[in-house]
């Protein structure tokens, strides 16, 4: 990949992303202002645990991930618990380990494996 | 949910030079993949030119370093210090019944051969560490890992990095696969999506957990044509992508993600097998008390056949899945596979010391985690499972 090709894909995903920020504020703020939808997709051994690929979970505007991840383990147990422990986690395409971080509109939850 | 398309980057620029001209028999070979838009001669060249390293010659290995040897990659290397065991062979299929027993570089590099005698094909029969991986990776344009471990992956990647080399990688475990490229001069690289390794006893590897054989050719294959994109620059490569394949559900699923911001930089290869130990660096004090510690819940095979001869009054609880008890089992055990354990506690004595066991120790830990997180303090599991116990105690037991 040339230098301008590599400038060209960041600026584009530099827009897009700000696009989606904008989005999604708007969505928050139109909807209401104490609660938020969060998209959880799951992935692999987070989708075993979860019974599903994704889903939308209702939550407290400025809920943390932290938050997020004691939902989680008290609604899917012990399986979830281990994706808790171990897998990642991205707010908005970015892996999150900050408890403390707000999340956004779209989580998804990745455990790692090592299998080849 | 539809998600956007990243805008089409064109071409990347191709990762490797055009070697010289094709022979008529050459271009008679690849006609079929000469003949696609946007590929032709000169991306022909640039495979024969191309010299791809691949990590491990397992499930993975052989779904792809067959693939690399058919498409014309001139120069393939390949790291794997096994040999070939009968429960390789479901899915390993670069490997045959013939080829038990040997070691799998050997084995492969004849499948290889197999396919076209003019690959130059280097083996390496070692295991990848932090001393060996920059002279290793030197003589590479391109590596690709699936490796079966993560210090290796952790070690791959960041050699990769530190040698401003592309990087393919596949996982697989049970009916999932991911895959992605992680090139650090052009975006994320496996870091930034698993920034901290799970603990050893903490995910289950496929001799534990198992593995559907399609998934390797399916994710190997995926592996197998990101190199080939990157050598030749077509396409749009997988960066900043991972590509997640279910295979009980038929679906792929995409996930981007960004660089981690709170990831230190990579600047050198460190002990990758502490790093993934669960522990960070340590004092001698800190290695007694965790000896001390381990020995409360931990049982070593010698001591557990101690035991067993003198016929101590214990309960020996396998928590492998049935069919594993019927290849090889140890005398008096009741089994409860794991998944089925926590409805089953009612089954576990609180009058007896209490030996959870299963194949190689993963499970076993996982079990006495639960059943301790139920409140049974007189439990310990089997360090090294049963396979431990047949290597190392009764070599009459079978080993799978």
């Amino acid at each position: 990949m040339s230098s301008s090709d590599a400038a060209v894909v960041e600026k584009a995903a530099a827009e897009k992303t700000a696009a989606e920020k904008a989005a999604v504020g708007k969505a928050v703020v139109e909807k209401t202002a104490v609660e938020m939808n969060v998209h959880v997709r799951y992935f692999a051994a987070a989708a075993d645990a979860a019974g599903s690929e994704d889903e939308m979970i209702l939550m407290n505007a400025g809920s943390t991930l932290g938050e997020l991840k004691a939902e989680l383990t008290r609604r899917y147990g012990p399986d979830m618990e281990q994706v808790v422990r171990t897998g990642s986690f991205l707010v908005d395409k970015v892996v999150r380990r900050d408890l403390d971080w707000p999340v956004s509109s779209q989580v998804d939850v990745l455990p790692p494996f090592a299998g080849g | 949910m539809t998600t956007p398309r990243m805008p089409h980057t064109g071409h990347s620029a191709p990762l490797v030079a055009a070697g010289p001209p094709l022979t008529p028999e050459r271009l008679a070979r690849f006609s079929r993949q000469l003949l696609m838009p946007g590929f032709g001669e000169i991306a022909q060249r640039r495979l024969a030119n191309a010299r791809v390293l691949v990590v491990g010659a397992g499930g993975l290995g052989s779904a792809s370093v067959p693939y690399l040897a058919a498409a014309g990659v001139g120069t393939i290397g390949v790291i794997d210090s096994d040999v070939v065991e009968p429960s390789n062979l479901h899915r390993q299929v670069a490997h045959g019944m013939r080829d038990i027993g040997r070691s799998k570089v050997d084995s492969i590099a004849d499948t290889v051969a197999a396919i076209d005698p003019n690959v130059r094909f280097h083996r390496h029969d070692l295991r990848l560490d932090s001393h060996n991986a920059r002279d290793l990776l030197d003589g590479y344009d391109l590596v690709m890992d699936g490796s079966d471990n993560f210090p290796t992956r952790y070690l791959t990647n960041d050699a990769a990095a530190l040698a401003h080399k592309p990087l393919v990688w596949g996982a697989i475990l049970r009916y999932s696969g991911q895959a992605s490229v992680s090139w650090a001069d052009h975006g994320p690289t496996y870091r930034d999506l698993f920034p901290s390794p799970p603990g050893p006893d903490e995910i289950l590897n496929c001799a534990d957990g198992g593995v559907l054989p399609t998934v390797c050719a399916v994710i190997g294959a995926i592996m197998c044509g990101e190199a080939i994109k990157i050598i030749t620059g077509i396409g749009d490569l997988l960066i900043g992508r991972v590509t997640t394949y279910d295979a009980l559900s038929g679906r792929y699923r995409e996930l981007e993600y960004g660089r981690d911001p709170d990831a230190a930089p990579i600047t050198e290869l460190i002990d990758y097998e502490l790093f993934c130990s669960g522990s960070a660096p340590h004092t001698a004090h800190d290695d007694a008390a965790d000896r001390a510690d381990g020995a409360d819940d931990t049982i070593d095979v010698q001591t557990l056949s101690r035991h067993l001869a003198n016929r101590s009054p214990i309960q020996l609880v396998d928590v492998r899945e049935l069919f594993e008890a019927k290849i090889v089992c140890l005398p008096d055990a009741e089994v409860i596979p794991l998944g089925a354990l926590v409805g089953s506690l009612d089954r576990i004595r609180t009058d007896v010391p209490v030996v959870v066991y299963c194949h190689h120790g993963t499970r076993s830990r996982m079990a006495l985690d639960l059943l301790q997180s139920r409140g049974f303090s007189n439990v310990r599991h089997l360090d090294g499972g049963v396979d431990a116990y047949a290597t190392l105690v009764d070599p009459a037991l079978t080993r799978y």
